[in-house]
């Protein structure tokens, strides 16, 4: 079991949940963050703090954010401490996100 | 020697000394000396709550009394025909119950002027020469010079030889009423059998003893006790906690459970867990735990595991237990808690009996927690209650509380050794497999799914595959045992609980009622120890002409179905307690039957003639 | 490892191995979010497989507290029961049941403060159980008074002045209480954690694991020195059998011998002393545990396993050995004991004696 972060982190990247999570288990790409589904513990502790409610329980994950399951999975594949992650194609061809105005 | 015999149908003998005299052996080898004639006996060991007081003070005294006769007695007896005094203090603190006419026994040795001051007697009083004894038939023996005297051969260090003046005592005892006494010189020979010296030095005092008796002039009189009638069969003399001990053995082999004590030394609780330390053999494990609540703790544990867990304790210690108790109602799972009552409150008097800890088996805990509460009513009877707690916390999946007390602990009588078939069956059934289906119709387990007619869960211990499971303290949701705060849900647990209590009342038989000529107006209805004074008691009124029924209830949770009707049937009822009525409390609410509570709290059990009086007091206001 | 308890235990050779997905129940888990009991269930569901158990062999009993809630999280055998009782009861039945892997899990206020007679209790029997002590310095199922492991001066609802008593150190407490096995980990470090646990599981005999445990409600960042990276290897030291007792960045600060008798920090050139977790001497141990007192890192790792008969192994011999000198104890032989039988009543008159 995991959380998931889902396409409302694109191009966002608070950051909030990075210093909340109890077992560094979240690593940033260039354009969104990624919860290690192997060392996610299931506490809960990143959703109610990100501000634009992209943090999910896999179990709760909305239908069309299920393939961010697998793009974490990709991103933190093979990875133990945290650093800098490249991101998945899927991920990289996600349009821009419009810029607040 | 023109010694006269003649015979008597009862006797009641105290042999009373300092704690180190030895007089708990006199006693139990006259015992065994007795039944073993075919005399009835009962026995009552009244010793001091100081292990080893100093020598020769009042605190100090150690006292056994023993109750025998040609017809069958149910008590030690009120008051002693024979006192054997080893010292100036035993004399001083037993003469007050001692009935005029009464023969005194005493180490003239010990009657030394140091000896006299330390039992409290003024400077210059010797109660063996100023006449003060005049209404006594007083036998000033010098037992002490004549045992050593007659282990002279033995060349034993004079304090040991001294120590052997119990057997003196013994033997001239056992002459004055013709005992047998085949069986404490074998008993003398197996003790020592690591000193053969010492084993005939010992058997040596007790010829001496005997030898003395025939020989003086000083005993006029011997007496014959004919045999009592009894039921054939093999019997033995027991103790109740010996009769405990064995019941539970009993209980766990007729159900097939490997028995686990966990257990912290409490008076007078500890000969259970001293006496079943004793039997590896039987798959019996003993643990004494570092405090009370590890003791239950402990047992509640291995029962989870499959074992038939006890625990053993008196009234400090069930106050210790008491959440563990609760957990264990909780969990819905087989538990023994033995309850050795003694004097309270608190520390209160640890070698003095009393009924005083009803209310606190029955209602002692945070909560409605229910639990099934049952007591012993004689000494061999312990070991029938026994098998009755097991067999009830086994089937109803329940903690059950087993009440005895000191007197009947410590207490001795002639006991039928019961055949291994007049046990019940007592089945623990454990869970095998699923027991239910889940919503997508696949088996599954459900723990606190209940047998429809006992209410029980499934007892399902680890190792067992597929029927994992967790339970705790949190309220259970009923069938599958998960958490749950929901208000009806506790509302359907706390009252099948209840239920669950009240339905073993459909497996307790219907009260025997002792009402020979179905006459009597009066109903004496006691529980516990005070069964053998009741039964005593009555037996005198009805001798005396009066009439009078009497009933004794073993099930205090749930209380026999018929009990309602068998009061009402009764204008007067009495309820001889060793309390301040706390059973009358419980039947006045219950019933609201304004039975009348008969009370003492002195430490010692009724006396006949108290129950004898307050019986005919009633029966005349009828 | 060869002579150890886990090979007595039930095998389970020709089972399918299982996985930490296994050793979950179907209860929905309620710590507060950002717990450390998350990081701790999801070490001990992940290392549970490594048992080689079968899941009907293994029990969890818990005591009373945040982190008692664990056995009903676990789809092992477990109870949860009264608060500091836990050891007690697991104690009653792994002695009685010594074919199952037995594990304890309790806090620090369950343990140290209501539970401690049975902990130390255990401690010294040795019987085989696996205790867990999460310990994040304060009570949080009551909501924030302070623990008997929090800092003297703690300033909690039932303390607003700040706390007087002077708290434990688990780790001293055991050995003072003749632990076979004492170690001590971090609930977010779940490599170390589960070798810890690997470690516990195979000692016969009772092991003490203390868990430092964030309470991010009421006592948040209590071990942060402890966890940040780049700041943690520092103020940590971790123990290996056998190896020099060095910490720092790339291994620079050692730990030397104290003149007093007890160990301190030294400098970079000093020589290391070599922690040895498998001496008899319970001393070495202690001075570590007292490390941190000493100005030194905190020590996580093995303290001390040393093999020691384990109880329920004695009391099984025992009874064993009760069996082959007398034989299956037979219950009617029992309770006939000197029994007589007793003659049809007659006149009777004893005899002198012999």
């Amino acid at each position: 079991m995991t959380y998931v972060i889902g396409a409302n982190c694109v191009d966002v990247k608070d950051l909030t949940c990075v210093t909340e999570c109890p077992v560094d288990c979240i690593f940033e790409g260039d354009r969104m963050l990624y919860i290690h589904p192997e060392q996610c513990v299931d506490c809960g502790a990143c959703e109610p703090v990100c501000p634009v409610e992209a943090i999910y329980h896999v179990d709760d994950l909305p239908a069309d954010w299920l393939w961010h399951l697998d793009a974490a999975a990709e991103a933190t594949a093979g990875r133990e401490e945290v650093e800098p992650v490249p991101d998945p194609p899927t991920v990289l061809a996600l349009p821009a996100r419009p810029a607040n105005g | 020697m023109s010694q006269q015999v003649t015979p008597v149908s009862r006797v009641v003998i105290r042999f009373a000394g300092d704690s180190g005299d030895g007089m708990q052996l006199a006693g139990d080898r006259f015992t065994a000396q007795t039944a073993l004639f075919g005399n009835d006996v009962s026995t009552f060991p009244d010793f001091p709550a100081e292990i080893r007081a100093p020598a020769g003070t009042l605190p100090g005294v150690s006292a056994f009394q023993v109750q025998f006769a040609d017809h069958r007695v149910t008590t030690p007896g009120d008051a002693a025909d024979v006192l054997v005094a080893m010292n100036p203090a035993a004399l001083r603190v037993n003469l007050p119950e001692l009935p005029r006419g009464a023969q005194i026994i005493v180490d003239a040795d010990e009657f030394t002027p140091r000896n006299l001051v330390k039992a409290g007697y003024p400077a210059g009083v010797d109660p063996l020469t100023d006449d003060s004894l005049a209404d006594y038939r007083l036998h000033a023996v010098p037992l002490t010079g004549l045992t050593v005297e007659a282990l002279r051969a033995f060349e034993l260090p004079r304090k040991d030889a001294e120590r052997a003046k119990n057997m003196f005592a013994l033997g001239l005892v056992s002459w004055l009423y013709h005992r047998p006494t085949e069986a404490t010189v074998a008993y003398l020979r197996e003790k020592f059998a690591a000193r053969p010296h010492l084993a005939a030095a010992n058997v040596a005092a007790f010829t001496a003893g005997w030898n003395f008796g025939e020989t003086t002039e000083s005993f006029a009189v011997s007496h014959e006790v004919p045999a009592a009638p009894r039921n054939p069969g093999r019997h033995r003399t027991i103790t109740g906690n010996r009769a405990l001990a064995y019941g539970l053995i009993a209980a766990a082999d007729r159900a097939g459970l490997p028995l686990f004590l966990g257990s912290y030394p409490i008076t007078p609780a500890s000969d259970i867990l001293h006496e079943l330390s004793r039997h590896r053999q039987f798959g019996v494990t003993t643990f004494q735990a570092e405090d009370e609540i590890a003791g239950i703790g402990a047992a509640l544990g291995a029962a989870f595991g499959g074992a038939l867990g006890v625990t053993t304790t008196s009234g400090p210690g069930l106050a210790l237990k008491a959440e563990t108790i609760g957990l264990a109602v909780s969990l819905e799972l087989p538990l023994v808690i033995v309850d050795v009552q003694r004097g309270g409150p608190s520390t209160g008097l640890p070698t003095k009996t009393e009924q005083a800890d009803l209310l606190q088996a029955l209602y002692g805990r945070n909560g409605e927690s229910p639990v099934p509460v049952l007591a012993a009513s004689s000494p061999g009877d312990c070991f029938d209650a026994a098998v009755e707690a097991v067999r009830i916390a086994v089937t109803y999946r329940t903690p059950v509380v087993l009440l005895s007390d000191g007197y009947l602990a410590n207490g001795s009588e002639p006991w039928r050794v019961p055949e291994l078939d007049e046990l019940p069956t007592i089945d623990p059934a454990f869970a095998t497999g699923p027991n239910a289906v889940d919503a997508a119709g696949a088996p599954c387990f459900q723990p606190y799914l209940r047998d429809p007619h006992t209410l029980a869960r499934p007892w399902a211990v680890p190792g067992t595959p597929g029927l994992e499971h967790r339970v705790g303290g949190l309220e259970k949701a009923d069938r599958t045992g998960e958490i749950s705060y929901d208000a009806a849900n506790h509302d359907l647990m706390v009252r099948t609980r209840r239920a669950k209590v009240d339905g073993i009342a459909r497996d307790v038989p219907p009260l025997t009622v002792d009402d020979p000529d179905a006459s009597a107006e009066v109903l004496v209805l006691g529980w516990g120890s005070t069964a053998g004074p009741i039964a005593a008691a009555c037996a005198e009124v009805r001798a005396a002409g009066g009439s009078v029924a009497r009933a004794h209830v073993r099930h205090l949770d749930p209380l026999p179905a018929d009990l309602g009707t068998v009061l009402a049937r009764y204008r007067r009822v009495l309820v001889p307690e060793m309390n301040l009525g706390q059973l009358a409390r419980l039947l006045r609410a219950r019933y609201l039957v304004d039975v009348e509570s008969l009370t003492q709290v002195r430490g010692m059990p009724f006396k006949v003639a108290e129950l004898r009086t307050a019986i005919e007091k009633v029966a005349a206001d009828v | 490892m060869s002579e150890s308890r886990l090979l007595t235990i039930a095998g389970s050779a020709a089972d399918p191995p299982l996985s930490a997905r296994d050793f979950r129940s179907d209860q929905e888990v309620r710590w507060c979010p950002g717990c450390g009991d998350y990081a701790i269930l999801a070490a001990v569901q992940g290392f549970l497989p490594e048992l080689g158990l079968r899941r009907e062999n293994i029990v969890f009993v818990s005591g009373i507290g945040c982190s008692s809630r664990f056995p009903y999280y676990l789809d092992t055998y477990g109870m949860h029961s009264i608060h500091g009782r836990a050891p007690a009861i697991a104690t009653g039945l792994a002695v009685s049941r010594p074919d199952l892997s037995v594990w304890v899990v309790t806090g620090d206020g369950d343990a140290l403060s209501i539970g401690g007679n049975h902990l130390i209790h255990a401690l010294r029997r040795n019987v085989n159980l696996k205790i867990l002590l999460f310990n994040n310095r304060i009570y949080g199922l009551t909501k924030g008074q302070y623990s008997p492991t929090s800092e003297t001066g703690k300033i909690t609802k039932s303390t607003p002045a700040g706390s007087l008593d002077h708290p434990f150190n688990p780790v001293s407490l055991a050995l003072g209480a003749e632990a076979g096995f004492v170690a001590r980990t971090i609930d977010s470090d779940r490599k170390h954690l589960t070798s810890v646990l690997r470690a516990a599981a195979a000692h016969e005999g009772t092991a003490l694991v203390e868990i430092y445990q964030n309470c991010n409600i009421f006592n948040d960042g209590a071990f942060e020195q402890l966890k940040t990276p780049g700041v943690r290897d520092d103020f940590v030291l971790r123990l290996e059998h056998g190896a020099p007792m060095r910490y720092g960045p790339d291994g620079a600060r050692t730990v030397v011998r104290d003149p007093g008798g007890g160990l301190r920090p030294g400098g970079p050139d000093d020589v290391a002393v070599t922690h040895d977790a498998q001496t008899s001497d319970p001393v070495p141990a202690f001075a570590l545990s007292r490390l941190p007192e000493a100005g030194g890192p905190t020590p996580i790792g093995v303290f001390r396993s040393v093999r020691r008969p384990a109880y329920d192994r004695l009391v099984v011999e025992q009874g064993e050995r009760a069996l082959a000198e007398r034989g299956p104890g037979s219950v009617a032989d029992l309770l006939g004991g000197d029994a007589w039988t007793v003659p049809e009543p007659q006149p009777r008159v004893g005899g002198g004696p012999a």
